[in-house]
């Protein structure tokens, strides 16, 4: 695609734009090295990369058993060394680290109008039809993006074209959608069958279930004909219109391919801690000022086959019905007294924090919530590492909102994109679909002189950053990751916890179900986090892996939903679509170790943790050992601040906003159980908190939630 | 006055002039070599209109364009998209299409779309018959407009057509959902008053 030839001499080459590899490459050019920074795919973020929901077929025909792995023509290209140098090959092929992708689909087909066709035997035999690599075309394995959504996308523009000219939609729009909607299942035979058809020597299962029972919850769904609800990416309540009245009608698959782009599904399902390493990254360095976020808004948990919602803030503890008044008054006197380090504790070092929380007598309900729910610890977890996560928890509560996590509006796939913004910004350039075939090496020194690109051009650099998936095995010091993860991503059509809101952002912990299994986390966004479209929910389940993602997430999404396995699960959302993977975990990839020169530095890809501290750690770590001297991702300048004085444009250093008002900042949230609880143990630890801050960063004046522009008019 | 703030994305080929028509509209001012937008994450300026003051904070691509790699997030909440050409090379006309193709799979359903056909300072060597590109506006029902960032032409004219075209607030109440976005500075209700 770009025919412009890459510079040939550079500070810094990056391989990969997942989070680590983007911060890393921000951070140098933030100080003024100039970086390189490639990807081989189509898209950013690698393995944080979220997807529209077409996008996301794609990528799962690219995952699947028995596609073609994608491989670059191999090239001799050793003409292009240099005296005392050889040459290291990096990994040519997608060494991906996803296995076990399976994908079921329990809505129908087609719209309900078209039913009474589709419902016929034969098609409801789909389901058993050997549909092989069926339509896979190579277009769609290799240039996803693209030939998955062509369709879309035209008729998007004729539908644009067509509303802003004659406004609102009519009749005969919608009969017109109607048959669009046909010809899209009909004449792309290659995208259902990526779902519906493809058997792959791992099985790649499915079922079409035509569950048309009642739905429990009523949505109000986007009737069909509408034209597409104006939506701006903007925040704003992207509820379903409530002018239509609710029609109780599940999303067929058409309508989830329809509206596509309305889904932004992350491979990686993590949250923000407010007070986290990569909040105060975004703050520190402003790369913040490229995304908006979201509070994550419940907490819940999953036990005796319900889910309950777990009072956290001082306020949830007070208002919750399920607490009694004496549980009340314990857990506040536990969250007050945690935050100090008492004798009592020390005694339990060492020893599972499940036994301290029962030398506490809390009973049962409050030893649940605090195990499970806000230490996010299992029945082995130590109490030192019990109490620090606790700890973290009630320290993040009341920065932002009532829980202590943020989501960003359109997933998490946005954060490495906005690093990789902030590089570009400062001078770095950015190439996808674009990779390293080798690395050039100095034999004496043993260090990387440059990297010769896919196209066979020598770049000249003083150092490497490389994703773990572009080394090849051989060179790494354990052939495969210890550790994986199991992951599901379903597409329901109500919350695991209904209430007045139906924009709600939830955190759900689920016990393991029997000793030593692993514990889930699920995560499900309303679509006002511009994840999912009207009338859905977008849940992401994960957990270390025992098995294959199916073996160990399937029981609990057959317990907590309705799906055609499930019984007596009225009240339970259904789930439309679902999909299953296991992934790396990035925390047991090593990234030492590795045979390669010494200026060459390796990223684990993402780890199983609920926060992003492994991933911010690890840049940092890589960003010191490039240049020990220079400051990590300094505040970028406001954009008021610059001075163009003629000749170039310069940039002052200085920092943004340290003379403006700083204001106590806790926002509405302040209810957090601690602070206020009894005593002034919480106060204190605030404080302390904040001197330590200003001490440390005299920048960080106060971070205060600012609204949206959306909100504040 | 309210002050609305508007996401503004600059989209076309790589020296067409998007960075010339933002510093000529933000600083009044024009540099024969700009380098690409060092340091600059977006550039504002707040225009009245109406009884609201719109603030426009507007995005350069930072040089991503150039090999085709603009990420999917420069396109969230644009508000509009300024696509520019130039008229003195056909093919970053021809280019626009792909350009408007980008927008339609990545930018927000909404989006005000203005077409710039810049560096028309350079009429003798034009290669882009303004009728044409006029049409080809239209027929996208986009914004059209011909500008010179070198003679300070049409660059306001450009930013006052965007700021008609954006609708005005629905359901300005409407705010269960707040998102917002993570800052040093203190709300700015309490920052300053306006």
């Amino acid at each position: 695609m770009a025919s412009e030839d890459l510079p040939s001499e550079f500070d810094v080459v990056i391989l990969g734009t997942g989070l680590a590899e983007s911060v890393v490459a921000a951070a140098c050019a933030r100080v003024g090295q100039r970086v390189l920074h490639l990807d081989r795919k189509s898209y950013y973020a690698g393995s944080w990369a979220s997807f529209t929901f077409n996008g996301l077929l794609s990528w799962i025909q690219e995952h699947t058993a028995g596609s073609q792995p994608e491989t670059e023509e191999l090239h001799d290209w050793s003409n292009l060394l240099e005296d005392g140098e050889e040459m290291i090959c990096l990994s040519n092929t997608n060494s991906a680290p996803f296995s076990n992708v399976q994908v079921y689909c329990y809505t129908s087909e087609k719209d309900e109008e078209e039913e009474d066709e589709a419902r016929s035997p034969e098609a409801l035999n789909t389901t058993e039809e050997e549909g092989g690599r069926g339509g896979g075309d190579e277009d769609g394995v290799t240039e996803p993006a693209e030939s998955h959504t062509a369709e879309l996308k035209e008729e998007e523009e004729e539908e644009g074209g067509e509303r802003r000219q004659e406004g609102a939609a009519d009749a005969q729009e919608e009969e017109r959608e109607e048959e669009q909607e046909e010809e899209q299942v009909e004449a792309f035979p290659s995208r259902p069958q990526v779902s519906w058809g493809d058997r792959g020597p791992h099985q790649l299962q499915k079922t079409c279930g035509l569950n048309i029972l009642h739905c429990p919850i009523t949505q109000a769904i986007q009737t069909e004909g509408e034209g597409p609800e104006p939506e701006s990416g903007q925040p704003r309540p992207s509820a379903a219109p409530s002018q239509s009245e609710p029609v109780k009608k599940k999303i067929s698959y058409a309508q989830l391919l329809k509206e596509g782009r309305r889904f932004n599904i992350d491979l990686v399902s993590k949250l923000m801690y407010s007070r986290g390493s990569l909040v105060d990254l975004l703050i520190k360095s402003n790369v913040s000022r490229y995304a908006e976020f979201k509070n994550v808004t419940r907490i819940l948990t999953y036990r005796h086959g319900n889910v309950e919602q777990v009072p956290c803030s001082r306020a949830d503890v007070f208002a919750s019905r399920q607490l009694s008044v004496v549980e009340k008054r314990k857990l506040m006197r536990f969250l007050t007294s945690c935050l100090e380090e008492t004798q009592e504790e020390q005694a339990f070092a060492g020893r599972p924090y499940l036994e301290f929380l029962r030398d506490q007598q809390l009973g049962d309900n409050l030893q649940h919530f605090l195990l499970h729910s806000i230490a996010m610890a299992t029945e082995d977890t130590p109490t030192e590492e019990g109490l620090a996560s606790t700890r973290h928890f009630l320290r993040c509560l009341g920065r932002y909102g009532n829980t202590p996590f943020l989501f960003p509006l359109y997933g998490l796939g946005e954060i490495p994109q906005c690093f990789c913004r902030m590089c570009a910004v400062f001078g770095g350039i950015y190439c996808l679909r674009h990779s390293v075939h080798s690395l050039l090496v100095h034999k004496d020194t043993n260090r990387c002189k440059a990297v010769i690109d896919s196209r066979g051009q020598r770049i000249s650099c003083s150092h490497v950053v490389v994703e773990d998936g572009y080394v090849e095995a051989a060179r790494k010091p354990t052939a495969t990751p210890t550790r994986f993860l199991s992951r599901a991503v379903l597409i329901t059509d109500g919350s695991v916890l209904s209430s007045e809101s139906d924009q709600q952002v939830s955190l759900v912990t689920v016990p393991p179900s029997e000793a030593g299994g692993p514990s889930v986390r699920l995560v499900e966004l309303c679509p006002s986090t511009m994840t999912c479209m009207p009338g859905t929910y977008l849940v992401h389940l994960t957990c270390q892996s025992v098995s294959s993602a199916y073996q160990d997430l399937s029981p609990v999404v057959t317990r907590m939903f309705r799906t055609p396995e499930s019984h007596d699960q009225e009240g339970r959302p259904s789930v439309l679509w679902c999909l299953y993977f296991n992934m790396a975990d990035g925390s047991a990839v090593e990234v030492e170790g590795h045979d390669l020169p010494s200026n060459v530095y390796v990223c684990s890809g993402p780890d199983g943790g609920l926060g992003h501290q492994h991933a911010i750690g690890q840049a940092e770590a890589i960003f010191h050992k490039i240049l020990p001297e220079d400051e990590f991702c300094p505040p970028a300048p406001n954009p008021e601040d610059i001075i163009y004085d003629g000749e170039t444009c310069t940039s002052p250093l200085g920092e943004e906003g340290e003379e403006r008002g700083e204001e106590e900042g806790e926002g509405e949230g302040e209810g957090a159980g601690e602070e206020e609880g009894e005593g002034e143990g919480g106060e204190k630890e605030e404080k302390e908190q904040e001197e330590e801050e200003e001490e440390e960063e005299e920048r960080d004046g106060e971070v205060q939630e600012k609204q949206s522009l959306k909100s504040e008019e | 006055m309210a002050i609305r703030e508007l996401k503004v994305c600059l989209l076309g080929d790589t020296g067409v002039g998007k960075s010339s028509i933002v510093c000529r509209f933000v600083q009044d001012h024009f540099d024969h070599n700009i380098s690409p937008t060092i340091g600059a994450s977006f550039l504002t300026k707040t225009v009245p209109c109406g009884n609201e003051l719109h603030k426009f904070l507007i995005w350069d691509t930072a040089g991503q364009e150039r090999f085709h790699s603009l990420a999917p997030m420069y396109y969230r909440g644009s508000a509009a998209a300024v696509i520019v050409y130039d008229i003195t090379k056909l093919d970053s006309f021809q280019t626009l299409k792909k350009w408007v193709k980008e927008l339609k799979e990545h930018g927000p359903e909404d989006i005000v779309v203005a077409i710039a056909g810049n560096k028309n300072d350079l009429g003798d060597i034009r290669e882009v018959p303004m009728k044409e590109a006029k049409e080809f506006a239209e027929s996208i029902a986009a914004i059209f407009i011909e500008t010179s960032a070198r003679n300070a032409v049409n660059v306001e004219e450009l930013f006052q057509k965007i700021s008609k075209q954006i609708p005005p607030l629905e359901n300005p109440e409407v705010d269960s959902n707040e998102s917002f976005k993570l800052t040093r500075q203190p709300p700015p209700s309490t920052r300053r008053c306006c």
